[in-house]
């Protein structure tokens, strides 16, 4: 399955995504970070002591002042992109399937990465046993030779089981070695809510943005009557007679739900985009992601 | 507890179709979703929580098994039979004389009468009572005061036309004796207004509802009937009828003479609107037998159409004159028809011999036991008081009195005359301001005719009105012709029969050839028949005396069927008829029924738009 066309990912390789922080990663990359070491770009002077490599004495200033200096220059390195995948079984609902459509999101993002020379973890959650290979090989990806690897890792996914959304971040909030740029993806439909999980990743020093992914049938829903509905994911069971004098009322709530989840966002900064798996993914990488500088 | 109508417990099998509607909604569709998140916070948005959802549901059915019974309960109609205090009474009067047979309302008055009268009975109260009252020749009775709408419906329902002529008079009187005392009273009358003077009823403050019927007056018919020997040739018989049209239209139409069923004669008749035509036919009678006026037009009213009257041939009448000499009066007796006069100063037993005794100024020791015409006779029996008037001078006579017909008082004096109290038996027949100078009356199944004064003392016997009115005299007080008059009777009217010997029954042949057989009162032998509502001839049989009378309306006012929107009672009341007054009709059956359908409805509709 290919998940993104070529066309597409012709034009995410002019995308590098935007870090408004220095990287903190210790090792080497494209980015600039407060670290002082090799690279292009001039960062201070400082004063000769022995030992010092020769090669970045100023000669220049040496000439004027008669002192020796040492040219410093920021150090590159790399940004830690960290992707949190809801695999769970609600996101295995809607046409075109929410699940998909967020692990296109996650290819999008992670290509954009991968061709940036950042480390691209994805973190899909629940753990699922017989995937474990699977997922380990989407940990650490790094280089854009690795993209082809990791696409077809992507796509090899399954959605599955009961997803704890908030155990999921905190604990890959606790687990990443150096913070980065956080990439939620899910329907954020966990009854426990969504507020721990966010707090801790933006707790933990993550740039978070969070894309709710839901499925045209769930802020539109078409089926009418008495019914008796079960969750796919608890099992739980509520009956509801739903006719369409009350579709407004249900959209409300759908609303209602949605701007509490941006508004939480918002007062945290992170990012927030609400779509539906029918929509455009053209329109929300390269239009959406752009003007909220997710990447550049 | 008692039901007026438990067939409405047939709509209890509604109630299982209520369960049956809850079993239904119980089977949900069963659907698989990604979360029931956002159904549980749209559930918590407009609902109440869970386990009183489940607890409502229930309550939702039980509210409508309730308000299904409920319905079903009122559609039964309980009643308790218990008193109240307050309601109104209301008195019905269903005019059913012979005019309310009109067809100028569909189909005739009396039938929209009777419907007018189911809606007032539908309009009512439960408190409210009701009297339903049938004013046809007597005023009957239907139904006694009652809430009970059904027992009212039955007696309206029952209600049947007469042929006979209305005396609305006597049905005011009775239902004023009814409201009396009773300040929430109304009384309803339904009727055409075709019917006689109401001046005899004076009542100002009669709570009376007029519900008019009749839109035109289009009839024509026989008012009057009558037959004698032909003045002019005494082998013959002169039938005298008057026809009136009683439209305002000229009106076409054909008068049969039947005798004994075969037709006699026939005249063609062109009459002006509101005219009356007298009309005399000359008949040949080789025996007794009836008249038949048959009138045929094209008009509203039938009953009117027909006429019929007993003809017995005339037999001479023997007459026994009482005078010390009356020269006036013998001449005049003489001159009258079938007379076979005697004379005799003194009243003896032979009196018994004659069929008419005249009493001329000598007071009888033993009174006869014929009929009697008695001049100048001052009898105790018969007056509480007598005196002596000079001179009374003469004010007023009934010249529509068969006695005095053609008679004129204009020119007669008188020098004296007898003073008296008008008794109960007599009605004065010509009167001065302070006596009546003639009387007649009946005094023990007898005929008598009273004169006040001597004739001999007064210009009387010198005027032309005197051998008139002794002829009119004899003619009336004839046995046979005073049994003739008897054998024509006005619908409604008892039919009175002297029988000559005891009797345990006398057979009746109705108009219609229904026999019915009556018992007879042995001490009073007398036979009385008061089932006269339908006009024709009736044969009577008592023992081996064989007897046709016929019943006839002849009324005039019951023949104008001209609406009278208003009603002239007494001098100064009148009653208008109304336009419909403001009734409260019932139509809870309707609501109640509407309540059970909505319920029904109701389930129907809930699935529909939520389907």
């Amino acid at each position: 399955m290919s998940l993104l066309t070529p066309e597409l990912l012709r034009r995410l390789e002019q995308f590098q995504l935007l870090a408004q922080r220095r990287a903190k990663s210790s090792a080497r990359g494209e980015r600039r970070s407060r670290a002082r070491g090799q690279s292009v770009e001039f960062a201070d002077h400082r004063n000769y002591a022995p030992g010092d490599d020769f090669r970045y004495l100023d000669w220049n200033l040496f000439g004027r002042l008669d002192k020796l200096f040492l040219k410093l220059y920021e150090e590159e390195r790399e940004l830690p992109v960290t992707i949190f995948l809801d695999a769970s079984e609600s996101m295995s609902f809607g046409e075109p399937r929410k699940f998909n459509f967020a692990r296109q999101i996650a290819a999008a993002i992670g290509y954009v990465a991968l061709c940036g020379f950042d480390r691209v973890s994805i973190i899909a959650f629940p753990e699922v046993g017989s995937e474990a290979a699977l997922r380990g090989a989407l940990r650490q990806v790094r280089g854009r030779k690795s993209s082809m690897e990791f696409f077809r890792n992507l796509s090899q996914m399954t959605a599955q089981g009961t997803a704890n959304f908030n155990d999921a971040l905190r604990r890959g909030a606790l687990m990443a070695r150096q913070t980065g740029v956080a990439i939620v993806l899910s329907d954020f439909l966990d009854p426990a809510g969504y507020e721990p999980g966010l707090s801790a990743l933006v707790g933990r020093g993550f740039q978070v943005s969070a894309v709710q992914i839901l499925a045209p049938e769930e802020v539109n829903p078409s089926t009418f009557g008495d019914l008796k509905l079960v969750d796919a994911e608890t099992g739980g069971i509520q009956e509801v007679t739903f006719g369409k004098f009350r579709l407004s009322g249900y959209q409300q709530t759908v609303r209602n739900f949605c701007q509490r989840l941006r508004e939480y966002c918002n007062a945290r900064g992170i990012n927030f985009f609400m779509t539906t798996s029918d929509a455009s993914l053209e329109k929300l990488l390269l239009k959406q992601l752009r003007e909220s500088e997710v990447w550049g | 507890m008692n039901f007026l109508s438990p067939v409405a417990f047939a709509f209890l099998a509604a109630l299982p179709v209520v369960i049956v509607f809850y079993l239904l909604k119980r089977k949900r569709v069963v659907k698989v979703v990604s979360s029931t998140l956002l159904w549980q916070k749209f559930l918590a948005e407009t609902q109440a929580n869970a386990p009183f959802q489940k607890l409502r549901h229930n309550w939702l059915l039980l509210l409508q098994l309730l308000l299904l019974l409920l319905a079903v309960l009122a559609l039964a109609r309980p009643y308790f039979s218990s008193k109240m205090v307050g309601g109104r009474l209301i008195v019905a009067i269903l005019d059913a004389s012979a005019s309310m047979q009109s067809i100028d309302e569909s189909p005739t008055r009396f039938e929209k009468s009777r419907r007018e009268a189911l809606k007032l009975i539908d309009s009512l109260h439960d408190n409210d009572q009701m009297v339903i009252l049938q004013a046809g020749a007597n005023t009957e009775v239907k139904q006694s005061p009652t809430s009970e709408k059904a027992a009212l419906r039955r007696a309206v329902q029952s209600a049947v036309v007469t042929d006979a002529a209305s005396h609305l008079a006597e049905a005011l009187k009775l239902a004023e004796t009814l409201i009396q005392n009773n300040t929430r009273a109304e009384v309803h009358l339904f009727s055409d207004g075709a019917t006689g003077n109401l001046a005899e009823f004076e009542s100002k403050n009669l709570p009376l509802t007029y519900h008019h019927v009749g839109t035109r007056a289009v009839n024509i018919g026989v008012v009057h009937l009558d037959v004698r020997q032909n003045p002019e040739n005494p082998t013959q018989r002169a039938i005298f009828a008057t026809v009136s049209n009683f439209s305002t239209n000229q009106q076409q139409a054909r008068l049969d003479l039947l005798l004994d069923g075969a037709v006699i004669d026939v005249k063609q008749l062109t009459l002006a609107p509101r005219e009356s035509s007298p009309q005399v036919f000359l008949a040949t009678q080789e025996k007794d037998g009836v008249f038949t006026m048959n009138l045929t037009a094209q008009d509203d009213l039938s009953v009117d159409n027909r006429a019929s009257i007993v003809s017995l041939l005339p037999q001479p009448i023997r007459v026994l004159l009482v005078t010390h000499g009356n020269r006036f009066l013998e001449k005049a007796l003489k001159a009258a028809p079938g007379v076979v006069l005697s004379i005799a100063p003194q009243l003896t037993e032979t009196s018994q011999d004659f069929e008419l005794v005249v009493l001329d100024n000598v007071p009888p020791i033993t009174w006869p036991t014929v009929n009697v015409l008695a001049i100048n006779i001052a009898n105790t029996n018969w007056f509480q008081s007598i005196s002596k008037i000079d001179a009374p001078p003469i004010v007023d006579w009934k010249s529509s009195h068969p006695l005095l017909r053609f008679v004129s008082f204009d020119t007669v004096q008188i020098s004296e005359a007898l003073a008296v109290q008008t008794p109960v038996w007599g009605i004065p027949l010509l009167e001065s301001p302070n006596t009546p100078l003639m009387l007649s009356g009946e005094v023990d199944k007898r005929r008598v005719v009273w004169i006040g004064f001597d004739v001999l003392q007064s210009t009387w016997p010198l005027r032309i009105s005197f051998p008139i009115f002794i002829a009119n005299a004899v003619d009336y007080l004839n046995p046979a012709n005073s049994h003739t008059q008897q054998l024509l009777v006005q619908s409604g009217q008892p039919f009175r029969f002297a029988l000559k010997q005891p009797l345990q029954n006398v057979d009746v042949t109705l108009p219609d050839g229904t026999k019915i057989q009556r018992p007879v009162d042995a001490a009073r032998q007398e036979f009385v028949f008061g089932d006269t509502a339908k006009q024709g001839v009736y044969q009577v049989q008592a023992g081996t005396n064989q007897v046709a009378f016929c019943v006839n309306l002849l009324n005039s006012a019951e023949s104008d069927i001209t609406p009278r929107p208003e009603l002239q009672l007494g001098k100064y009341a009148r009653a208008n008829a109304t336009t419909y007054r403001q009734a409260s009709l019932e139509i809870w059956r309707w609501i109640a029924l509407t309540a059970l359908l909505v319920c029904l409805f109701e389930w129907w509709f809930y699935h529909r738009r939520t389907a």
